[in-house]
């Protein structure tokens, strides 16, 4: 049990004002990316793949991964799709508006376990969000990582996120882009990101390989990875339950012994395969 | 066991008084419209009784919880006010020892990663005067089978047994020491003879049959290897989903966590929580409609994992006590004893 949180009381949430919203993706599941300043000098650090809930007061939470580098201080960022009760009341906030926010919780991604590799990143939809903080926190410390790769897909180029931010990563790391179907003047890979993935040929060698998105997208990619030569030891993906709590005492989100909220989101093909397929 | 005094049957209610006078609300087994239930205790307590109907979990972990109330009147921050919880003092007189070792696996829980502070402020006010079972007092008890015994003091501060005239009180904590200390002058010196016959009771309560769980230890490991079996589906058919299993379960702790409105303009609420269940479909539902635990028989599996399984891998101990009363409270006779031993016989 870690000492500082003896004292505190997890389940009340800390005040954030929203600073900045970005129309991602409009449409019936749209997604906005939210920045969120820390109110009365309150906060806390997070490391890469943890996840906050996000509180609107009468609403209630939704648990959400932070998309923004633990090297960003002055904000954290998310990207929300308009699904239900909580989500859909965000997505009618606007800048100034001040939400609650309580965390940070879940493992981690093991960056820096990872220094001298090749990083394989792979998105799909708003898949991106929980990964894309692995992507930008290696740019920043461009010389700890070997080749940096993102591949990340969407229904078509209307409904790409990050945009801007992957073109401007462009450079410092190799990025492909697709789309489902083809489309006029879209001059990257047709086609699904499993597909792509397997036109690109990511060399396994030293190499580990991020996977996050739909539940079939990760199914396939890790099936063309493997083909790839990639280990179980070498793919990482995330997974997502109902939450509730955060901390491994509301009971609902667990597969097998382990509490998403606590023990994962973030998992090794080679651990997950071990656990039930409850997820 | 540091100390340990009979008391006259005929002080209990003195030692009642002693202890309320000392600060503490005390609480015993009541009958209420046919169901025996922990309320407080007046003057005396008829500790002559099988056991409360549902399990003396909410002492420390209420129905309901609020957590904090929330204001929000527009163009203004929301305002947040943390609601501790008001714990009185409890002292709860005839806590069965099947309860009394739920209480050490709520402990673990509601302790392991994050305190949880609304547990631990009441846990810490709540004291539990345990009663041995001479007899088990209900014929689905099986604590033996899993690790338990009819006289354990495990969870228990004092833990009492009947001696027909007299009770041997036997503390276990500090807390059940002061208890004691308090009416220091109502009970009397063990003798040998009271030694003796004390011995004696308790040797005939462990000797007495019950239900088992024909190989509680090797129950993990089966469970494992019987996650497939098509055991789960075929026992689970008649399960109706009202989770009565689980509300009346010693160690069943799963949450929900909703906001209650109490106005809109401005906008007013708490934030609560409350008792939740895992044979309910939509505890694992997602917003698009997918369920990891879809059927019947998935969300009987979890059950039944959790205590023989998940929680042993956690915490190297079963979560279920063998308290029985998720056997005889089940409406379609769902019997969590019969559902391990044949996972267990058919992976066998
Ligand atoms: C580890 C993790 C990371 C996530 N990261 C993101 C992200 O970056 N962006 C994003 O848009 N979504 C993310 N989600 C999904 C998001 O939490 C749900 O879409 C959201 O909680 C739905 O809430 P709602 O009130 O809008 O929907 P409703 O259906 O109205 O929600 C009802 C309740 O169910 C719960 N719930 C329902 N589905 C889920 C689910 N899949 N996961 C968790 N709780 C659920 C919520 O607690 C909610 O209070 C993540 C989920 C998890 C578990
Ligand atoms: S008490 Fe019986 S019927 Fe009710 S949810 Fe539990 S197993 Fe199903
Ligand atoms: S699972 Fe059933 S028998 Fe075991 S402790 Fe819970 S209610 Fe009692
Ligand atoms: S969200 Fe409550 S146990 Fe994981």
């Amino acid at each position: 049990m870690s000492h500082s949180h003896a004292h505190a009381n997890t389940y009340l949430p800390k005040l954030a004002k929203i600073v900045h919203i970005k129309e991602e993706i409009g449409g019936e599941r749209a997604i906005k990316t939210y920045r969120l300043e820390f109110e009365n000098g309150d906060g806390f650090d997070h490391e890469v793949g943890q996840c906050a809930m996000l509180s609107i007061f009468g609403r209630g939470e939704s648990m959400i991964s932070i998309a923004s580098s633990p090297l960003t201080k002055e904000y954290k960022q998310f990207s929300i799709m308009r699904v239900g009760r909580v989500t859909k009341a965000f997505h009618e906030l606007q800048v100034g508006d001040v939400v609650g926010i309580r965390g940070p919780y879940g493992n981690q991604f093991p960056l820096s376990a990872w220094k001298g590799k090749n990083l394989v990143v792979i998105g799909g939809g708003v898949g991106l969000a929980p990964v894309w903080p692995i992507v930008t926190t290696a740019v920043a410390k461009r010389a700890d990582y070997k080749d940096i790769t993102v591949f990340y897909g969407a229904r078509s180029s209307k409904d790409i996120m990050y945009r801007e931010d992957l073109e401007r990563i462009r450079g410092q790391a190799t990025v492909h882009l697709s789309v489902d179907r083809a489309e006029e003047g879209w001059k990257e890979f047709v086609g699904f990101v499993p597909a792509n993935v397997l036109a690109k040929k990511p060399d396994p060698k030293n190499t580990v390989a991020i996977v996050c998105g739909p539940p079939i997208m990760i199914k396939f990619v890790i099936q063309n990875l493997q083909q790839l030569g990639f280990t179980d030891e070498q793919i990482y993906t995330t997974i997502e339950n109902k939450m509730k709590c955060g901390v491994g005492k509301c009971g609902r989100c667990n597969v097998g012994k382990d509490y998403v909220c606590v023990n994962g989101p973030v998992y090794s093909w080679a651990q997950l395969k071990d656990l039930p397929q409850e997820y | 066991m540091s100390m340990e005094k009979t008391l006259d049957k005929a002080l209990l209610s003195d030692w009642i008084a002693a202890v309320t006078s000392g600060g503490w609300q005390v609480h015993g087994p009541a009958l209420e419209d046919g169901i025996w239930t922990f309320k407080p205790v007046a003057a005396s307590v008829d500790l002559d009784y099988p056991n409360v109907k549902q399990a003396p979990k909410d002492f420390a972990f209420p129905q309901r919880e609020i957590f904090f109330a929330f204001e929000h009147i527009k163009g203004e921050a929301p305002r947040l006010k943390e609601v501790k919880p008001e714990a009185p003092q409890c002292a709860v007189f005839g806590v069965r020892p099947c309860d009394g070792r739920g209480a050490v696996r709520m402990d673990k829980v509601f302790s392991d990663n994050v305190n949880d502070p609304y547990y631990q402020e009441r846990r810490k006010n709540t004291a539990y005067v345990g009663l041995a079972c001479n007899a088990p007092p209900s014929p689905t008890c099986f604590c033996k089978s899993v690790g338990g015994s009819p006289v354990s003091s495990e969870g228990m501060d004092i833990l009492l047994t009947d001696l027909g005239e007299i009770y041997i009180a036997q503390a276990a904590t500090k807390t059940g020491e002061a208890l004691m200390a308090a009416a220091d002058k109502l009970f009397g010196k063990m003798g040998a003879a009271d030694k003796k016959q004390l011995d004696k009771v308790h040797a005939d309560a462990v000797a007495a049959p019950q239900r088992a769980v024909k190989d509680a230890k090797g129950a993990p490991a089966a469970l494992k290897a019987g996650f497939d079996s098509a055991v789960w589906e075929e026992m689970a058919k008649p399960c109706i989903g009202c989770g009565i299993c689980t509300f009346l379960c010693p160690t069943c702790h799963c949450f929900d966590i909703n906001d209650e409105m109490t106005g809109m303009s401005p906008l007013k609420g708490q934030r609560v929580r409350t008792w939740d269940n895992c044979q309910f479909p939509d505890f694992t539902m997602h917003t698009s409609g997918h369920n990891p635990r879809e059927t019947l028989g998935t969300r009987l599996r979890q059950r039944v994992s959790h205590k023989f399984r998940y929680f042993h891998e956690n915490f190297g101990m079963l979560q279920c006590t063998g308290c029985g009363r998720c056997v005889s409270e089940c409406p379609v006779g769902i019997d969590i004893v019969a559902v391990v031993n044949k996972v267990a016989e058919h992976v066998a």
